[in-house]
């Protein structure tokens, strides 16, 4: 109206109507964020936005969970069973009850042919606890086979595997309030600007406040690391080493808190003789972190009143992945930061519900982080269930990473996979896909029939997606969160709860073991299960988790008949003096020799490759890969690599080039920029057919996660620009 | 109406606090005076008249960035695109960034961007159909896609990249600056996402909580002069030098000491190899602008020299219009403008609504141009109808029209030239433009004339020395206004000097191409002007090499123009990523975020529709405010 205009133009904004908002937990990564979808009038769901008053993400969203409604209709979802005789034939619509015949039948055909441990089911950590728990005792209960894991293998793994070493049991003990608290935080391997955008939001309110230190050990110049007190660009897969550089640091200058460790820990002699090879003189030379550095860290974070450590997949994607979480909470347990505000050892988790497949599936063991190796757990469980305790095996089977092998060796016959797509999430798919081929049945259920390990699949079972189904959901900091059926599954799609409860029927004829049908009753069960654990949620139920925008566990029966109301936020574990998980109370300082396995880079291929996450995509872009407003932002895979060595190659930017491994090759555009060292390129892993055709994917000791992390690879330029397009777009379904 | 949570947090709502008088550049902050007439008009979004709850309303309201915090995630541009249901190939509000150093000393600075409602609002200005409007109400620059044409002349002179075009619907849309959540006390949406802690708005001037800065300019961002754009920056780390664009825009801003300001530089990309680019060249989206200028402009040289020749009676040109390839000119002329035209007006997104082109008379060159071109036309179609009689009053009549002609090429002629001056367009910003126009009227409007004076043989010497001799002056400007605009953008600090490079390397082998046709066309004109050379053959020659020339010369024009404007990122908002995606068929796919150019229909029944659902009140108050704004 200003410059002369004598009429008022209308004012038009796109007003999408919504006569109601749902609740539901998000279902991308493990921070654990509450939404509201809106629906309009046509009940269609248009609009998705972070709970106000939800402590975790307090009304934030990031840019996946700002388009979440948009999953519900999302291309490739899928909507009918499907069948065939074998995997090269054109699918066949069927009824649910042929096609779970089927699977029952080849299940029990398998197992009759060549034993109870030669059918694996491999799971996930996108489903919902209820759901995890069912699958558990439908597996460890009735199905019976060993061979029973989650692709968590492939992601949190190495973190359990180090909790349970250090302290005796799985289980985060920090929360997000530490980094209100904290007098020095170290991320290791660890991108949250891009990986956990809500987690970064929640450290940098707090760092606005208290600007407290933030050092970074990253061999990649993210975000996160940019904008670090100190930025350590740490040699890949050499992070042992700086740990016990730091750990030689602390104990030679005693700054270790001598009286938390005399108080809460075993082993500190043995770690002292270990550490005492590290002198950051020589180990400088290994993890090319410099000395001054080393001691200049080790001394911050032991002065620290209160100093925090994070990490993501830098540390557990590594053939040393459960050692550096060791190494990480043997540092923490030196200088007393366990389970005190702002002292603290935090895994951040990946999935949504890696936390929840880690309490409840029973893949590793039995239900809440029990052990099969247990006697006493078996016979618990067995009592429970209603099974013969000896039905179960003495000792846990193989791993997701392990089973692969086994069915190259033809040990595995064959195998259920359920929100997985090891096809594309597996390291060296070549070896997978002729895995693949190899088996004689392969039912995969999934909410996206486009999942490229249908294509060795000969029954298909479509899933219900995230709030399509009814439980909850486990986050980073141990937060309970409500899911709830705000849609229902396209078609004839089903939630996995009713897929495995039908499934059940079938192994279930004698009816001796209960499967309940409402996630709720199956919660109140879990519940049961879990009193006087560590992981103790008997006082919770779903109305009350809803209510409360998420629950901490522990939340005990006992807290609540006590009118104990549930913390907004701040519940940790390992408050009290020797609570640790081992019999005597005590959290163990275990010595990290370090071996240097890693495939490094050599003349023939001269570049680390090194791979990660992007914030705009979700795993294997299944989600986002069809979501136009995340996936515009990198919709073709693309290597980071430095200026100076693409000069040296004569490539330039937006150039396609071929990426070779001692395994096979990917074709990537070049965006050449100085955030990698020149001996590096990076790869983000979402890509189908693309990263992991590259990477090697050496298997930690302890955790059986792959080391995705440290791969070597040559770069060739490509002459044929047009036929490079050509293939890459082919590649690229979605 | 947006409704506020009861439990909204603190960082959506937006600030209560004392706001400054003046902004930076010396304007009042509040935006009309508190009895002002525009006060007491409805604010009226969405149908509805909003209840004045926001006790700054009349306040010019800002973005304000903290470039120190961003990390690039995206959740303002979700947010944004969330709340206006854009689709994947439209935004509102984009995330670039540039970046600086060496690998572990490594820099990036993200810039999220959205419209900065400028003080001085170009969009507005340029707008031929006054789609535009600066608000009172929080200084908002708004614009209403049912009014837009779909020209895209906003798209051209914003020099942040704010309005959007949109290829799919052939209509510009923008940042609406959340007024509908301003209205009830919330913060846009897109700083209500924020994740970083980097963005915030307010009344303009005014300093978040925590921040120390309030600068008006950060590396990457385009100069503030034209506009004065209404944000307002932090950036307190010390930068790299040089900070490099990444997306494939041959740009660097440099650090200049002496002021701690960044100037946009040359960074040669892709090397100094050269070559032709025919494809992208002849392929360009703007071939409409081609067709449309060349076309006009010849018939304008060529209407200049019959009218103005004939008033001072030079005999060749008396002569001619005597001779029986007069009338087969004017013909020719009277084809060429409407092919012009209809080119120019079916490239618009929406052309029946062409007839709103005028509605800006009071701002806008564009539709000065446009009423001058139809000046022009009108009085070429009279011209040429009363050439068909032969007596006293058809040719005072004819007179009538000539004048009319030239009156309108005048103003038309002036204001095509007019409307490439964008200081955000530094390739065009320059008088060779308009050397370029004149030109091109000169040479093809005189080897019109002679090309249709050899068909009906009414050629004699006379007239192809005059003839070779205007030409020959044409090629003259047009070869002065060349190396001038050479030598001045070359060193160029300014988008301007990547132009120069793209000309150079990526069309390198086509401009010398032209260059070198523009020299033997200028020996071969003076030949035929001054050596008698054969006339028949060397006006064949000679036309074809200028046409060649025009053309080539007037596609690189367009396609080689780099504005100043916000960086992209790698894919997203990457001028090259976007082309490669067309190119290879990428783009087929609609959840990449690109969407190919395409022609739109001229929709006769919303045209008629128009016509029948407006009253005549209505048609005469439009037709008022043409004049009045």
């Amino acid at each position: 109206m200003l410059f002369g205009r004598s009429k008022k133009n209308p004012i038009k904004i796109a007003d999408k109507k919504i006569k109601e908002w749902k609740y539901a937990a998000c279902g991308y990564c493990s921070t654990g964020c509450s939404i509201e979808v809106g629906f309009n009038q046509e009940g269609k769901p248009v609009a998705s936005r972070g709970v106000a008053d939800a402590d975790v993400n307090r009304g934030k969203l990031c840019l996946k969970g700002i388009f979440e409604h948009e999953l519900f209709d999302s291309a490739g979802r899928g909507t009918v069973p499907l069948i065939r005789d074998q995997w090269h034939q054109d699918w066949q619509s069927t009824h649910w009850d042929t096609a779970l015949d089927k699977v029952h039948d080849e299940i029990k055909r398998i197992q009759n042919q060549y034993g109870r441990d030669s059918f694996a089911v491999i799971s996930t950590g996108q489903m919902l606890t209820e759901e995890f728990y069912t699958l558990g005792k439908l597996t460890r209960g009735l199905i019976g086979t060993n061979n029973y894991d989650g692709n968590t293998t492939l992601c949190m793994a190495s973190a359990v595997s180090g909790y349970k070493r250090s302290f005796g049991s799985d289980g985060p003990p920090g929360c997000y309030e530490d980094f209100s608290h904290t007098d020095c935080l170290i991320a290791w391997g660890s991108n949250l600007p891009e990986q956990h955008p809500i987690i970064y939001w929640r450290m940098k309110e707090a760092q606005e406040k208290r600007n407290f230190p933030l050092i970074v050990i990253d061999p990649r110049v993210t975000m996160l690391a940019q904008n670090a007190h100190m930025h350590l660009a740490i040699t890949p897969g050499t992070d042992i080493v700086l740990q016990n550089a730091m750990m030689y640091v602390i104990l030679d200058e005693g700054l270790e808190d001598k009286a938390y460790i005399d108080a809460n820990t075993n082993g500190l002699e043995a770690l002292r003789a270990e550490v005492a090879n590290y002198n950051p003189v020589t180990a400088q030379k290994i993890c090319g972190i410099d000395e001054d550095t080393i001691r200049n860290v080790a001394r911050l974070f032991a002065r620290a009143p209160a100093a925090m450590q994070i990490w993501t997949m830098g540390i557990n994607q590594s053939t040393h992945g459960s050692d550096g979480v060791v190494g990480i909470n043997n540092l923490a347990l030196l200088t007393g930061n366990i389970g005190k505000a702002g002292g603290t050892s935090l895994s951040i988790t990946g999935q949504c519900n890696a936390m929840g497949t880690r309490e409840w599936s029973s893949c590793s063991g039995l239900p809440n982080h029990r052990l099969l190796e247990n006697p006493q757990d078996r016979e618990d469980i067995a009592k429970f269930w209603n099974v013969d305790p000896e039905f179960f095996p003495k000792k846990r089977g193989m791993f997701q990473t392990d089973i692969y092998a086994a069915i190259e060796t033809g040990e595995i016959k064959g195998i259920w996979l359920i929100a997985t797509n090891p096809m594309s999430s597996l390291p060296n798919t070549a070896r997978i896909r002729k895995a693949m081929e190899k088996l004689e049945f392969c039912a995969v259920q999934d909410c996206y029939q486009d999942s490229e390990s249908a294509q060795y699949a000969h029954v298909y079972l479509p899933a219900g997606t995230w709030a399509e189904k009814d439980g909850v959901m486990t986050n980073t900091e141990r937060r309970i969160s409500r899911v709830k059926p705000i849609m229902p599954p396209p078609a004839e799609a089903k939630a996995d709860l009713w897929i495995f409860n039908r499934m059940a029927e079938r192994f279930n004829t004698e009816g001796k073991v209960n499967f309940p049908e409402k996630a709720g009753d199956i919660f109140l069960e879990m519940g049961v299960l879990s009193e006087g654990r560590l992981s103790d949620n008997s006082g919770m139920t779903h109305e009350l988790i809803e209510t409360c925008r998420g629950i901490q566990w522990p939340y005990t029966k006992q807290q609540l008949k006590a009118g104990e109301h549930p913390k907004k936020g701040g519940v940790r574990l390992y408050t009290e003096t020797a609570s640790f998980r081992y019999s005597d109370g005590k959290a163990k300082l275990i010595p990290l020799p370090f071996i240097d396995n890693n495939e490094v880079p050599d003349d023939k291929f001269p570049f680390w490759l090194n791979t990660g996450r992007l914030i705009e995509h979700w795993h294997g872009r299944t989600k986002t890969g069809k979501i136009g407003n995340n996936n515009k932002y990198s919709p073709i895979p693309f290597i980071e690599i430095n200026p100076d060595a693409a000069k040296e190659l004569g490539i330039q930017r937006g150039d396609y080039v071929r990426l070779v491994s001692r395994r096979a090759d990917a074709v990537v555009m070049a965006t050449p920029t100085q955030r990698v060292a020149k001996n590096m390129v990076f790869l983000p892993f979402h890509f189908h057919d693309c990263a992991n055709r590259l990477t090697l994917g050496l298997l930690d000791p302890h955790s059986r996660q792959p080391a995705y992390k440290q791969n070597a690879i040559r770069i060739e330029r490509i002459e044929d620009q047009a036929a490079a397009a050509k293939l890459s777009m082919e590649m690229r379904k979605f | 109406m947006i409704k506020v949570r009861d439990n909204e947090p603190d960082y959506a709502l937006l600030r209560k606090e004392e706001s400054k008088e003046v902004n930076q550049y010396g304007k009042l902050i509040e935006t009309v005076p508190e009895h002002n007439r525009l006060r007491k008009q409805d604010f009226v979004i969405n149908d509805e008249a909003q209840p004045e709850e926001n006790p700054d309303r009349y306040k010019q309201h800002g973005f304000y960035f903290n470039a120190d915090n961003c990390i690039g995630c995206h959740a303002c541009e979700a947010a944004c695109s969330e709340k206006n249901d854009n689709p994947a190939h439209l935004a509102f509000r984009s995330v670039g960034f540039v970046e600086g150093g060496t690998y572990p000393n490594y820099q990036r600075l993200n810039i999220s961007m959205a419209c900065n409602h400028c003080d001085d609002p170009v969009c507005l200005k340029g707008c031929p159909t006054r789609a535009y409007t600066k608000f009172a109400e929080y200084g908002a620059v708004l614009q209403d896609p049912d009014i837009c044409f779909g020209c895209g002349y906003c798209t051209w002179v914003c020099p942040y990249n704010a309005p959007q075009l949109d290829p799919v619907k052939g209509e510009v849309s923008k940042c609406n600056m959340c007024v509908d959540r301003l209205e009830v006390g919330l913060k846009p949406a897109c700083v209500s996402a924020c994740l970083g802690n980097a963005l915030d708005f307010g009344v303009i001037e005014s300093v978040p909580e925590n921040r120390t800065q309030v600068k008006t300019e950060i590396p990457g961002f385009p100069r503030t002069d034209i506009t004065h754009p209404n944000i307002r920056f932090q950036q307190t780390r010390t930068t790299q030098r040089d900070m490099v664009r990444v997306d494939n825009t041959a740009v660097k801003y440099h650090k200049d000491d002496s002021t701690g300001k960044f100037q946009p530089e040359l960074d040669p990309k892709h090397g100094y190899q050269r070559d032709w680019n025919w494809k992208k060249l002849l392929g360009s989206h703007e071939n409409a602008h081609v067709a449309f200028t060349l076309s006009l402009q010849t018939v304008m040289g060529a209407f200049f020299m019959l009218t103005l020749g004939a008033w001072v009676e030079l005999s060749p040109l008396t002569s001619f219009i005597q001779s029986s390839a007069y009338l087969p000119l004017l013909l020719v002329m009277l084809v060429l403008t409407s092919v012009g035209l209809f080119k120019l007006n079916m490239h618009l997104g929406k052309p029946h609504r062409f007839y709103r082109g005028f509605y800006n008379l009071k701002m806008s060159p564009v539709s000065r141009e446009i009423a001058g071109v139809t000046a022009f036309f009108t009085g070429l179609m009279g011209y040429s109808f009363f050439a068909l009689f032969d007596n006293g009053f058809a040719t005072f009549i004819q007179t009538l029209f000539a004048t009319l002609g030239l009156a309108g090429l005048a103003l038309g002629g002036y204001f095509m030239y007019k409307l490439y001056r964008i200081p955000a367009r530094p390739y065009w910003d320059h008088w060779q433009t308009g050397a370029s126009f004149v030109a091109t009227g000169l040479t093809l409007g005189g080897l019109l004339i002679a090309l249709l004076a050899m068909s009906f043989g009414a050629m004699n010497t006379g007239l192809a020395t005059l003839l070779a001799a205007v030409v020959g002056l044409g090629v003259i400007v047009e070869g002065a206004g060349l190396l001038a605009h050479a030598r001045d953008l070359q060193p160029a600090e300014s988008e301007g000097a990547a132009s120069f490079y793209e000309q150079t390397t990526t069309y390198g082998k086509s401009y010398w191409l032209r260059n070198g046709l523009l020299v033997v066309a200028l020996c071969l004109a003076l030949s035929i002007a001054f050596l008698n050379f054969n006339s028949t053959f060397g006006f064949l020659l000679l036309s074809l090499l200028l046409l060649v020339t025009g053309i080539i010369g007037r596609t690189l024009f367009y396609v080689l123009v780099i504005p100043t404007t916000m960086p992209g990122a790698f894919f997203w908002k990457n001028k090259g990523f976007v082309d490669h995606a067309r190119e290879v068929g990428l783009a087929d796919m609609q959840q990449l975020g690109v969407a190919y150019e395409r022609h739109h229909k001229f929709k006769l029944g919303a045209l008629l529709k128009t016509i029948y659902g407006t009253s005549l009140k209505e048609k005469i108050a439009q037709a008022k405010r043409v004049l009045t704004g």
